[in-house]
C-alpha cells in the first residue's frame, strides 16, 4: 500500500516537475544569452495557454493543430516582446531589467483579463482522461503526456543545441558574445531566437497547465517554482533546470502528502534558501568568479 | 534662494499643510491621508532601493506586519497607540533584519526572488494564523485615539499622521547625509570598492533592509488606523510593484522623489476612474517608460531643470543682460 502509494506521488512529482522543469528552460536560456532573467516568463505561460484556447475553442481547430501554431504564435509574441521591452533596457542595471519584465507581465495580465475575464476555462484533449491502473498503482494519462512532451523537447532542445548551426550559435553567443559577433554571428538575432524558443516552451508549458488545472489568468504563479528550480539547478545550466524541476516538482508533492497542503507552498521557498545558503551557485552550476 | 525667500516658501507650504485640509470633503481628506502613508513608505523603500541599490520585492510584506502588528497590540493588548504604533514599526524591523540575514549574501535578481518568496510566507501565514490575523476575511482596525481623544473623522486623523511622515521624511533626508546614507551609496556604486574602503557592507545591507521595513511598518500602522480594515489582498506582489512604481516615478535615491511618486501615483486612480480596465496597462506603461526616458524619475528631471535654469542666469549675469 504504502510502497504504491509513494509510487504514485513520485510519479506525479516527476510529471509536474517536468512542466516546472519546461518553464525553468525558458528562464535559463535567455539568462545565458544575454544575462536577462525575465519576471514575465509566467505570464508568457499564461497567453500561451490563452492562444491555445482562442484556435481551439475560437476557430474549432483540431487539437492536432492547436499545439503546432500555439508554439509558433508564442514563439511569434516572444520576438516581439524582446525587440519592443526587452531590447531598450538591455545593457541597464538588473534593477530595471526585473521591474522592466515585471511591468510587461503586469501589461499582458491586464490585457488577457479584458478580453476573459477572470474565468477558468477547460482546454480540451482529444484522447480519454480516464485513470489508468498499473497494478495498485493509479495513474492519470494526463501527467503520462506531460512527462511525453516534456521529454521529446527537451531532447529536440538537446539535439538543436549540439548539432545545428543555429544552436551552436547560441552556445557561442552565451559563452562570449564579442567573440561570436567577431566569427560573423548575428548576435542580435540569437537574442530574438532564444525568445522565441523560450515562448514556445512556455506556451507548451501553459497547454499541458490548462490541461491538467484549466486555464485563468494567474497560472502565471508557476514561475515562482520554475524560478526555483532553475535556480537549484544552478542558473546556467540546461540539464541543471530540469534536474530542478524534477526535484521541485517531487519534493512538493512529497510535503503536500505527508506534512499537509500549506507546507506544499512552502517546501519550495526552503528549497530556494537552502540551495542559495550551501551550494549559491546550484547543483549542477559552476561557481562565478566575479572580476572587478 | 536666499535665507529669507526660504523662511517665507517653507512657512507658506506649512500654512497649507495644516489649513489646507479644512478646504477639503472627507473624502479628499481620507485621500490626503493616503497619500501621507504612502509617502512613508516609499520613503523606506527608497532609502533601500535609490540608496542602498538593494532589490526588494516584498516590501507589502513589512507594511502587511506593521498593520497587523501595531493593530493587535492597540486593539487586543490595549497599549496607547503612540506606543503601538513604533511597536509596529520594530516588530516588522526585526522581520525585515530576519529577511536581511539570507538577503545580504545576494545580490540583483537572486535577492529579487528570495524577497518574492519572503512575501509568499508572509501571506501563507496570514492565512494560516486566522484566529490572530482573521486569515482571509481581513480584520477590522479601531479608530486610535490619542491622549484621551478619539480620532474618529479624517480630519483629525490628519494631524497626526502629518506629524509622523514629516518626522519620518527629516529623518530621512539627514540618514542620506549621515556616514551610514554616504555608506549605502558607496555600495550601490560598487561593493567591491566599497569593501575596499573598509566599509563593512553585510551590517550595512542589514541595516538598509531593517531601516527600509521600519519605515514599511510604521506606514502599514496608520494605513490601519486611516483605512480601518486590513485586507490580506492589498499586501502581495502588486502592492510591492506599486511601492516600486512610487520610487520609480518619483526618482531613485531622492526623498523629494518619493514624496512626488507615492502623491502622484496614490491620485493617479481618482483621474483614472473612466480607464479603470486599463490601470494595470497604465502603471506597467508608466513604469517602462519612466525606465527607459526618465531611469531618474521627476525628482532628477526637476533638479535637471533647475541646473539649466542657474546656468543660463549665470550666462546672462556674465555677458551682461541684453538690453543694456
Amino acid at each position: 500500500m504504502s510502497l504504491a502509494l509513494n509510487a504514485q506521488l513520485l510519479f506525479s512529482g516527476v510529471s509536474v516537475g517536468s512542466v516546472y522543469a519546461l518553464v525553468a528552460l525558458g528562464l535559463v536560456m535567455p539568462f545565458k544569452a544575454a544575462g536577462i532573467v525575465n519576471f514575465a516568463q509566467g505570464e508568457l505561460v499564461m497567453v500561451g495557454a490563452y492562444i491555445a484556447l482562442f484556435l481551439s475553442v475560437g476557430l474549432h481547430l483540431p487539437f492536432h493543430l492547436v499545439v503546432p501554431i500555439t508554439m509558433a504564435l508564442a514563439a511569434g509574441f516572444g520576438i516581439a516582446i524582446e525587440r519592443a521591452f526587452i531590447r531598450p533596457v538591455m545593457r541597464a542595471p538588473e534593477f530595471t531589467i526585473v521591474v522592466a519584465t515585471l511591468a510587461v507581465g503586469l501589461m499582458l495580465k491586464n490585457g488577457v483579463r479584458l478580453i476573459w475575464q477572470d474565468n477558468l476555462y477547460p482546454l480540451a484533449v482529444p484522447f480519454s482522461t480516464d485513470v489508468l491502473a498499473l497494478g495498485p498503482v493509479r495513474i492519470n494519462p494526463l501527467l503520462l503526456y506531460m512527462d511525453g512532451t516534456a521529454i521529446v523537447l527537451m531532447a529536440l532542445l538537446a539535439l538543436f543545441f549540439r548539432f545545428t548551426r543555429q544552436g551552436k550559435a547560441m552556445r557561442a553567443v552565451a559563452q562570449n558574445p564579442e567573440g561570436a559577433r567577431l566569427m560573423g554571428i548575428r548576435v542580435s538575432w540569437v537574442f530574438s531566437a532564444t525568445w522565441a524558443l523560450s515562448t514556445a516552451m512556455a506556451a507548451t508549458a501553459g497547454m499541458l497547465l490548462g490541461a491538467l488545472f484549466g486555464i485563468h489568468p494567474e497560472m502565471g504563479h508557476v514561475l515562482i517554482k520554475a524560478f526555483v528550480a532553475a535556480v537549484v539547478g544552478g542558473f546556467v545550466s540546461l540539464p541543471g533546470a530540469v534536474l530542478g524541476g524534477v526535484l521541485v516538482g517531487v519534493a512538493e508533492t512529497f510535503s503536500g502528502a505527508y506534512v499537509g497542503s500549506t507546507f506544499k507552498d512552502v517546501v519550495a521557498f526552503l528549497l530556494l534558501i537552502g540551495v542559495l545558503l550551501l551550494r549559491p551557485h546550484g547543483l549542477l552550476g559552476t561557481p562565478l568568479a566575479r572580476r572587478v | 534662494m536666499s535665507p529669507p525667500q526660504r523662511v517665507l516658501i517653507l512657512s507658506a507650504c506649512m500654512v497649507l499643510l495644516l489649513a489646507g485640509p479644512w478646504l477639503l470633503g472627507t473624502y479628499q481628506q481620507y485621500l490626503l491621508n493616503l497619500v501621507l502613508v504612502n509617502i512613508i513608505i516609499a520613503t523606506g523603500l527608497n532609502l533601500l532601493t535609490g540608496n542602498a541599490g538593494q532589490i526588494s520585492l516584498c516590501h507589502s510584506s513589512f507594511v502587511a506586519i506593521g498593520a497587523y502588528a501595531t493593530t493587535l497590540l492597540y486593539a487586543n493588548v490595549r497599549l496607547p497607540f503612540w506606543l503601538a504604533l513604533p511597536a509596529g514599526g520594530l516588530v516588522a524591523a526585526a522581520c525585515g533584519a530576519l529577511l536581511g540575514l539570507p538577503a545580504i549574501r545576494l545580490a540583483g535578481f537572486y535577492l529579487a526572488l528570495v524577497t518574492i518568496g519572503f512575501l509568499e510566507v508572509t501571506q501563507i501565514l496570514v492565512h494560516e494564523l486566522a484566529s490572530v490575523t482573521g486569515g482571509v476575511r481581513g480584520m477590522l482596525a479601531p479608530r486610535p485615539s490619542v491622549a484621551g481623544r478619539l480620532l474618529a473623522t479624517d480630519l483629525s486623523l490628519y494631524y497626526p499622521v502629518l506629524a509622523v511622515t514629516l518626522g519620518m521624511l527629516y529623518a530621512a533626508r539627514n540618514l542620506r547625509y549621515s556616514p551610514l546614507g554616504r555608506a549605502f551609496d558607496a555600495i550601490r556604486n560598487s561593493e567591491a570598492a566599497a569593501q575596499a574602503l573598509g566599509i563593512p557592507i553585510a551590517r550595512i545591507k542589514l541595516a538598509a533592509f531593517t531601516i527600509a521595513a521600519f519605515y514599511a511598518g510604521v506606514g502599514g500602522g496608520l494605513y490601519a488606523a486611516v483605512v480601518g480594515f486590513i485586507d490580506p489582498v492589498e499586501f502581495g506582489l502588486w502592492a510591492s510593484v506599486r511601492h516600486i512604481i512610487f520610487i520609480v516615478v518619483g526618482g531613485l535615491g531622492s526623498v523629494t522623489g518619493s514624496v512626488l511618486g507615492a502623491a502622484i501615483i496614490t491620485g493617479l486612480p481618482e483621474w483614472l476612474r473612466r480607464f479603470q480596465e486599463y490601470s494595470d496597462f497604465v502603471y506597467g506603461g508608466l513604469l517602462l517608460a519612466f525606465l527607459v526616458f526618465m531611469p531618474r524619475g521627476i525628482a532628477g528631471a526637476l533638479a535637471d531643470l533647475r541646473r539649466g535654469w542657474h546656468r543660463s542666469r549665470a550666462r546672462v549675469a556674465a555677458i551682461g543682460s541684453p538690453s543694456q
